[in-house]
């Protein structure tokens, strides 16, 4: 399945939820330099999965996102971290869940794909594994914001959880072989299986999916995408969020053709996102938003 | 009218079209309990063709109101299988359709089983075939005793965790480091609610701490420490890991250690995942799986059991799948959620199930095997390994076999 593709396209997400106005600029700068990068590297021949991983990496390291050095909090006061990455020419994945104390957990499930012969490593096996392979343990403080630590402080007062877990991370690409893949990352909510969190696949399309971890394995939102083979991406985005959000609720989602279609639709409040494309920054954050610049490199 | 005997995720999928006729937003994809489904039209027109969508021996008795709600005696011919057309009178307004199903009642409960796809060793093919249909028995009688799908799944995958001749709960197989790690999930397809623990260590039954998952907590999936904490929690006891440990286990996981291993051999003979799926007297559907996952897994290995969408599905709308097999594989084409799909756009059970094994085989070489089952009933058990154990239970039948093709029938109060 050869395509040859005149631009490579990337889209990046940080997690549709009510972003609050003060965390509003942040968040879209975020992602609009994180799709730049992606796109960049891209176009030097880097692959899709090295486009996604660069990408997913990036946000994780931004402490604005959750994804990692802004994590939430479990109960027992640890950061625990849920990855995936999935390469939609062979439909390799790799998949960590609950791992503790890794900076850049999506390359730790890069390296899961790649150096064993599974998809998911969980809890203490996946933290062994990443000590194997010389990934560094980093101690948990320097992952937690001193937001998180007050907000949690808050929240021991009450018996459930009143902290949803926000701000999943993820992107999707596409390169100029015409290969796409797809990754994602979070320390919230758990929706990292394969098909919930995120499902690439050359046949079809590369999805990124994000808000109520639950509500999207109840679908299995990503892997919904197969079946609307035949339609636009923007209206296979919007009719599987649709089915998502009468069955459960809302959510988000991203998504990238091996032609280099592509879209970033959510029905939650907010979703910053961005996408590169022949050289144009498209971006957004409240629903219908759709602002385009010329890409500064 | 006829009466009507049918439940819930009976589907009826009606176009109506004709010059000037308004189609009704409301009538594609409508589901419906009790039985009726009112059109109501906006414009009298002349011609109503209707498609229909359900099982071949489904009838559908259409009757045209007017406007003052007295039938009229309707003029409808079937164009083909599914195509209804009507030619309306002057001015209805009502146009009721009612399907009976005179055989569900019988279809329903049913309950099928597997004890997992792969290579069976002769001595072990007689325990293995026993131990489904006695896990069978057991979760069967639980619908017959008006007990949900969801009990009876989960009564079925009890037994075969307490069977040691099978790799769940007891028997499993053993990682790396000769420890046992277990995966489980359970899916009920009213509410598309799951539970699932992954990586879990030293509890008896991880189908149920699956279930305690769905029921107790607002999460789908536990896993290691933190599904243990859970297990604690919930009063679930801890028990020991050599009481989970067979010498059958322990011989493989030795064999395969050695360096000259054939991890070919060594996956072979190893007994499989346990799964369940059931449609219940109420036309409520459910699944559950369990595995102790794949022999010398690295510590921390999650195959396809504990993920949802992988390791099994089920929608009251739709259907239920459990499958068993090629872990990686079947995780790459998220195969429960695959067969249902193609049962979304038409295929039988069979032909859905064998679709999507092809598929996983030919994309990504994995072979396994399925149990599926649809809301009328309709069961199918396919495999692309040489062997799967399984065994199902309707109208008072028992059914069951191991060999591709093999299919035995024997009355279910017969003794084994």
């Amino acid at each position: 399945l050869l395509t040859f593709l005149s631009s490579p396209v990337i889209v990046v997400h940080c997690s549709a939820w009510a972003i609050p106005d003060d965390m509003a600029k942040a968040s879209v700068d975020g992602v609009k330099s994180t799709a730049t990068a992606g796109f960049l590297a891209m176009k030097r021949g880097g692959s899709a999965l090295d486009a996604v991983e660069l990408s997913v990496r990036a946000l994780e390291d931004n402490p604005t996102f959750d994804a990692d050095h802004g994590a939430v909090l479990n109960t027992n006061g640890e950061v625990e971290l849920d990855s995936i990455i999935m390469d939609g020419r062979t439909l390799a994945a790799g998949a960590v869940s609950s791992v503790k104390t890794i900076s850049n957990p999506v390359s730790l499930a890069r390296a899961v794909m790649e150096k064993t012969d599974h998809i998911m490593l969980t809890d203490r096996g996946a933290n062994m594994f990443a000590e194997s392979v010389g990934i560094p343990a980093v101690p948990t403080n320097t992952l937690v914001t001193e937001c998180e630590r007050t907000e949690r402080e808050k929240a021991k007062n009450y018996a459930v959880e009143v902290k949803e877990g926000h701000d999943t991370v993820g992107a999707v690409a596409v390169d100029c072989s015409g290969n796409v893949a797809c990754a994602t990352s979070t320390g919230g909510i758990r929706n990292k299986m394969v098909g919930s969190g995120g499902y690439a696949d050359n046949l079809s399309w590369a999805v990124s999916c994000t808000c109520h971890g639950e509500s999207i394995l109840k679908v299995t939102l990503a892997r919904l995408f197969h079946v609307e083979q035949g339609k636009r991406a923007p209206e296979a985005v919007e009719v599987s969020l649709r089915y998502m959000g009468d069955r459960v609720r809302g959510g988000g989602a991203i998504l990238v053709s091996r032609t280099g279609e592509w879209a970033a639709k959510f029905t939650t409040e907010r979703m910053a996102w961005a996408a590169v494309e022949r050289e144009v920054l498209w971006y957004g954050l409240n629903p219908k938003e759709e602002f385009k610049e010329t890409l500064r490199q | 009218m006829r009466s009507m005997m049918y439940t819930s995720g009976h589907r009826l999928v009606v176009m109506s079209y004709s010059a000037g006729f308004c189609s009704c937003p409301a009538l594609t994809q409508q589901w419906f309990q009790a039985g009726f489904l009112v059109v109501t039209t906006s414009s009298p027109k002349n011609v109503l063709n209707i498609r229909h969508w359900v099982n071949q021996d489904t009838s559908i008795s259409i009757l045209i109101f007017k406007l003052c709600g007295h039938p009229m005696s309707p003029c409808v011919t079937q164009t083909s299988l599914n195509l209804f057309r009507i030619r309306s009178l002057n001015r209805f307004t009502c146009l009721t359709i009612s399907l009976s199903r005179a055989s569900l009642a019988d279809m329903l409960p049913v309950l099928v089983v597997h004890g997992g796809a792969g290579f069976i060793p002769k001595e072990r093919v007689q325990m293995s075939c026993a131990g489904v249909q006695a896990a069978v028995r057991g979760g069967y009688s639980k619908l017959q005793g008006q007990g949900s799908a969801m009990d009876a799944v989960v009564e079925a995958v009890t037994l075969l965790e307490n069977d040691h001749h099978y790799n769940a709960g007891l028997g499993s197989v053993l990682n790396a480091k000769g420890e046992v790690e277990m995966d489980a999930i359970v899916m009920d397809g009213r509410y598309l609610a799951s539970g699932a623990v992954s990586a879990v260590r030293k509890v008896a039954n991880p189908v149920q701490l699956a279930r305690l998952v769905m029921d107790k907590t607002s999460h789908l999936c536990l896993t290691g420490e933190g599904a243990s904490q859970f297990a604690r929690s919930m009063g679930v006891p801890e028990v020991p890991e050599e009481s989970l440990i067979t010498e059958y286990a322990r011989m493989r996981w030795k064999k395969n250690l050695a360096a000259d291993a054939n991890p070919v051999e060594c996956q072979m003979g190893k007994m499989g995942t346990v799964g369940a799926v059931a449609v219940d007297a109420e036309g409520n559907i459910a699944c559950a799986t369990s595995t102790g996952g794949m022999l010398n897994k690295m510590e921390g290995r999650v195959g396809d059991t504990a993920c949802i969408g992988c390791g099994g599905y089920a929608d009251n709308r739709v259907g239920a799948v459990s499958p068993t097999g090629e872990g990686e594989a079947i995780m790459k084409v998220t195969l429960a959620r695959l067969i249902l799909f193609h049962m979304e756009q038409g295929r039988s059970v069979e032909a859905a199930a064998d679709e999507a094994l092809a598929y996983m085989k030919d994309r990504v070489g994995g072979l396994g095997g399925v149990v599926v089952v649809d809301p009328q009933g309709e069961w199918s058990v396919r495999f692309s390994s040489l062997q799967m154990a399984w065994a199902a239970a309707q109208q008072q039948t028992l059914h069951y076999g191991l060999y591709t093709g093999e299919h035995f029938t024997q009355n279910i109060d017969d003794p084994y």
